[in-house]
């Protein structure tokens, strides 16, 4: 159970900015005994709920890792402990070292896009007059719940070989040829690139919003001052806009990485991995093993070993929290 | 610090050893393991007062009407409530295994007949061998329905109609080229598509619209050569297109070449990011296609008031190699009872209702095809004009191989990209063919 | 996707493209708001999104304070595992979840289904209401201690007030994840009485009918408009509570 993509932090980004910009504040020390059992009285109901409903899962599904789990021991109770057999098998697997490959290149190129559109947005918007903002953030808030199977509709809309809004503009810019038959979906590329541009159509929103937040918090007194020594508008945003955005760029940053490493749905919706395995991720590859071949015991491995890379990915910014566990 | 680890160690043991349990407790029943198919037993009355059998019915496949009639039937036969569940297609695989797996599963499912193997070597559904003739109430049920429904020689579904494939075309476009008759050759064919090709002349337009990755449709010419896909020997599989599909591979590419537009080669016939051949078909951009059965209402539904039903033929594909009718693929649905069913004899009970001819010929009128080929051929003397050539090939359907891991062959898109690089002359046949085998090879005995 | 909600079936695929309807229709809509069970999903939808929402947020909140407020031994382990938990690939839990819950007798009920999704979201919204507990000074406490108020009412009084944007970020978040959720409300839930909204838009969806693409988008506006409205009814007070909770903290 992970969260969607598009999730909102909004408040979250304003939080960190406005923490940034003062002091970091240690909590309290321990002053009474009231104050030693407080903090386990008010995490007790969430922990509970979490030990039940996401931990015992979370240990189930690491012990399934080493199993041959799969349709059979749904059914019928059956299976063998088989090590770290998962384990080797994935590792030696050409296909996962291929789709992590992809993996990586893929959300490096997911997560640059859309915090820079995000980042351009926000900028945008702090530009824009109220009625212009509040459709923009209308449009935004679409893009952002708008249902699956509506989304997948709207890019056939935009993207069919003969039909397509995007195959016939494109024909009609005269600069590529005859679009209006290409197919996005069977070429490598191209299919990555209407993915791409379905993750940040949906992804955008969230930071656009968030940043935006973020930036209006900033003293305008600020820029005043700097307009008025004649600093250039790059210059504004570079020197006084960008370090105050810093926090919150961090953890947007940090979540997209985690948000489009496992990145399932959209892939699986345009081209499911295709041309030739050539557009399939580790989320695709776990989707594939689990819930196809239901090889469960395969597919919990994976997402083991996914959520392992991912920490050592993050790992600075865990760490950093581990250190001061306080900030972020 | 240290405290806290040990206690978190215990609590982990502790749960593992639950879950474990847990794991290994839920396996249950299953122990009435059936003898040889010969011993066939007869479907008794049951009494089910004051039971209620819980049928899952897939969206779209049986209407109210239909369900209705089965359940009045089986309501006066046994005494018993039936509670039917519509259940949608979207992640069906999932929602199945997770379901069968439950100690209180849907006493019957509707499946479909590619699915089956999934479920039956697994242990989700019951062996119903033993009903074999009394559910085949005297008829012989369509090959596409019951191959796929026998697992190792053990019957675990029951079929309940075909929806298979013929080529649809648009009298209009076919007559002002000059042709009136359905062709009942394949040179006949040809030799119509290409006065039609001849008087259309449209960059977009395509005689027949064939397109690649319409594996369904391509099927029909690696099977016209002997290709089974995949047969099992001694529990391993083995595919077969490089040993008795390259012809017929061939063939496919020079008719799709001639007859289907070049964007056409490496599309399929709808689903994401593919034009709906329907729609096609609607705007005049193509006089002919390979369509099912619910695809002549498509058509007329996409092209507003341009087209009627009767503006539409149907017929079969003639065989490219030689006489007859070419094979043609079968999808269908059929009844599987769940293993951990609590009333698996009302579930029999009920699944001798729907099979009747009563409903069968409901069925028909659905339409569908019906369960048996005598069935079928009377279903097709009745048939409306615009389906009978889907009646009149449904004796001659093909379906997939039963293997357990077919539905992994499927998601790999193994089938689109044989036909689609072959369409589109990436490969050449035989290299297409070796690539399909190996792939095929290796996920069905992996 | 609100341009073709409104087209007659023949104007939505053409070779060129219409922006929009030459002739508008509602006739879409109707056959979306006929279609079967979709008040009887729709209830269930507002039930157990409206019960997550309020629950997720009451546990997100204490836990929050409780990780932000207070120095306590295994305070970063519980950090570390929340984060941790968050990069679990998706459905990787679906298996083992549905396992668990059905040893518990949770399958098939609303307590089921609303469990499974505030386990989904608290993780990310004790993470989300925790920044904004990290931004009050603890003069706040501190000066509410002096006034002899105790924790409970330092909480309820003082701290909620000013993580309320906090809050309804969190909300928002959990709105979104919760009504869109498809393959958790599909599989957890045993009758078609019980599904939920998401479940009602795939069955217009049937691989072996004709589509009714029209159809199909009307009900996805039907389904989008009450995340939308959510939104808009809160994204006022989500931009102005957090500049005030910007100027005050």
């Amino acid at each position: 159970m992970t969260i969607p993509t598009a999730a909102t932090a909004a408040g979250e980004g304003a939080a960190a900015v406005t923490g940034a910009s003062r002091q970091p504040r240690g909590p309290r020390p321990a002053a009474s005994r009231s104050r030693n059992r407080a903090p386990w009285l008010l995490m007790s109901p969430a922990m509970l709920v979490m030990a039940i409903l996401t931990a015992i899962p979370i240990i189930l599904l690491v012990l399934i890792s080493f199993t041959n789990t799969d349709q059979r021991t749904l059914f019928t109770g059956a299976y063998d402990s088989v090590g770290l057999a998962n384990y080797t098998d994935i590792f030696t697997d050409p296909e996962f070292w291929k789709s992590l490959v992809r993996t990586i290149v893929f959300t490096a190129a997911l997560v640059g896009g859309s915090v820079a559109i995000g980042m351009l947005l926000s900028n945008l918007m702090t530009r824009l007059g109220t009625v212009m903002r509040y459709v923009l953030t209308i449009a935004m808030i679409f893009a952002w719940a708008m249902p699956n199977v509506a989304s997948s509709q709207v890019w056939n809309w935009l993207f069919q070989p003969g039909y397509g809004v995007v195959n016939w503009l494109l024909t009609q810019l005269h600069v590529f040829g005859d679009m209006t038959q290409t197919s996005w979906a069977n070429n490598t590329w191209l299919g990555f690139t209407s993915i791409w541009l379905l993750v940040i159509w949906q992804a955008v929103p969230f930071i656009a919003l968030t940043l935006y937040a973020a930036q209006s918090q900033i003293d305008p007194a600020f820029y005043e001052a700097a307009r008025l020594d004649g600093a250039s508008e790059w210059r504004i945003y570079r020197s006084i806009t960008l370090p105050f955005l810093a926090p919150t760029l961090t953890l947007i940053t940090i979540l997209s990485i985690i948000w489009d490493f496992n990145i399932f749905n959209q892939i699986w919706l345009l081209t499911q991995g295709g041309p030739d395995d050539t557009t399939a991720t580790l989320g695709i590859w776990t989707y594939k093993t689990a819930f196809v071949s239901f090889e469960i015991g395969v597919g919990s491995a994976i997402a083991v070993v996914t959520t392992i890379l991912l920490m050592i990915f993050t790992g600075f910014y865990i760490r950093r929290l581990v250190r001061t566990g306080e900030d972020l | 610090m240290k405290k806290t680890r040990t206690l978190a160690i215990g609590a982990f043991t502790a749960v593992a050893a639950l879950s474990l349990a847990a794991c290994s407790s839920s396996g249950s029943g299953g122990d009435d393991k059936t003898g040889g198919a010969s011993d066939q037993k007869t479907i008794g009355t049951v009494d089910g007062s004051g039971k209620t059998l819980t049928v899952w019915a897939m969206s779209g496949d049986y209407t109210d009407e239909t369900l209705k009639a089965i359940n009045d039937k089986f309501k006066a036969d046994t005494g018993a409530d039936v509670k039917v569940e519509t259940q949608q297609w979207a992640d069906i695989g999932t929602k199945l295994t997770t379901a069968l797996a439950t100690t209180t599963p849907p006493d019957v499912i509707d499946i479909g007949n590619t699915q089956v193997s999934t479920y039956a070597a697994t242990g989700g559904l019951a062996d119903l061998s033993k009903y074999k003739d009394a559910l085949q109430q005297g008829g012989t049920w369509l090959g596409s329905l019951v191959d796929p429904s026998t697992v190792d020689g053990k019957l675990y579904a029951v079929p309940s109609f075909a929806g298979n494939r013929a080529v649809i075309y648009n009298k209009k476009t076919w007559a002002d080229a000059g042709v009136t008759e359905a062709p009942t050759t394949y040179a006949d064919l040809k030799s119509d598509l290409d006065k039609i090709k001849a008087k259309n002349t449209a960059s977009d337009f395509s005689a027949f619209y064939l397109p690649g990755q319409y594996w369904y449709a391509g099927l029909s010419w690696t099977f016209d050569t002997g290709s089974k896909i995949a047969t099992q020997q001694d529990g391993k599989w083995a595919a077969d297109f490089s040993d008795k599909g390259v012809k017929g591979l061939d063939e496919y590419k020079a008719f799709q070449n001639a007859y289907s537009s070049k964007a056409s080669q490496t599309l399929n016939s709808g689903g994401e990011n593919n034009p709906d051949q329907t729609q096609l078909f609607a705007d005049g951009k193509t006089a002919t296609i390979i369509g099912a059965l619910w695809d002549p209402a498509s058509i007329v539904k996409a092209a507003g008031k341009k087209l009627t039903l009767d503006d539409l033929g149907t017929f079969a594909l003639p065989s490219p190699s030689g006489d007859g009718m070419a094979y043609n693929f079968g999808g269908g649905e059929v009844w599987g009872v769940a293993q951990k069913s609590q009333n698996q004899d009302l579930a029999l009970a009920w699944l001798k209702v729907a099979t009747s001819e009563d409903i069968q010929l409901k069925l028909a009128a659905q339409p569908w095809i019906p369960n048996t080929n005598e069935l079928a051929a009377q279903a097709a003397t009745n048939a409306a004009p615009i389906n009978s050539g889907f009646f009149a090939g449904a004796s001659k359907t093909f379906s997939t191989p039963n293997a357990t891991k077919w539905a992994t062959v499927e998601a790999n898109k193994v089938m689109e990209n044989l036909f689609s690089s072959v369409a589109s002359g990436s490969k050449s046949s035989a290299d297409a063919a070796k690539t399909a085998d190996d792939a095929i090879n290796s996920t069905l005995n992996g | 996707m609100i341009n073709t909600a409104f087209k007659p079936r023949s104007e939505i695929l053409t070779t060129t493209p219409k922006f929009l309807p030459s002739s508008a229709t509602f006739h879409n809509f109707y056959v979306a708001f006929t279609q079967a069970n979709f008040l009887t999903n729709l209830k269930n939808s507002v039930i157990v999104v409206g019960a997550t929402l309020i629950i997720a947020i009451a546990l997100a909140f204490f836990a929050s304070a409780a990780v932000s407020r207070f120095r306590f031994r295994g305070r970063r382990t519980i950090l570390v595992v929340i984060i941790a938990v968050q990069m679990l690939p998706g459905g990787a839990l679906l298996i083992p979840q549905f396992l668990a819950f059905n040893q518990m007798g949770l399958l098939g009920t609303y307590i089921g289904l609303i469990l499974a999704y505030v386990a989904a979201v608290l993780p990310f919204s004790i993470w989300v209401m925790r920044g904004f507990f990290i931004a009050l000074p603890k003069e706040l406490e501190e000066a509410a201690a002096v006034d002899g108020a105790g924790i409970w009412t330092t909480l309820w009084r003082i701290l909620f007030p000013l993580v309320a944007p906090g809050v309804i970020a969190t909300s928002v978040f959990a709105f979104i994840f919760a009504w869109n959720e498809y393959l958790t409300a599909y599989v957890f839930m045993k009758t078609q009485s019980m599904y939920t909204l998401p479940v009602w838009l795939a069955s217009f969806n049937v691989p072996n009918q004709p589509t009714d693409y029209g159809a199909q988008m009307a009900a996805s506006v039907l389904f989008s408009l009450p995340v939308v409205i959510f939104f808009m009814i809160i994204q006022r007070r989500l931009v102005t509570g957090m500049s005030a909770g910007a100027v005050k903290g």
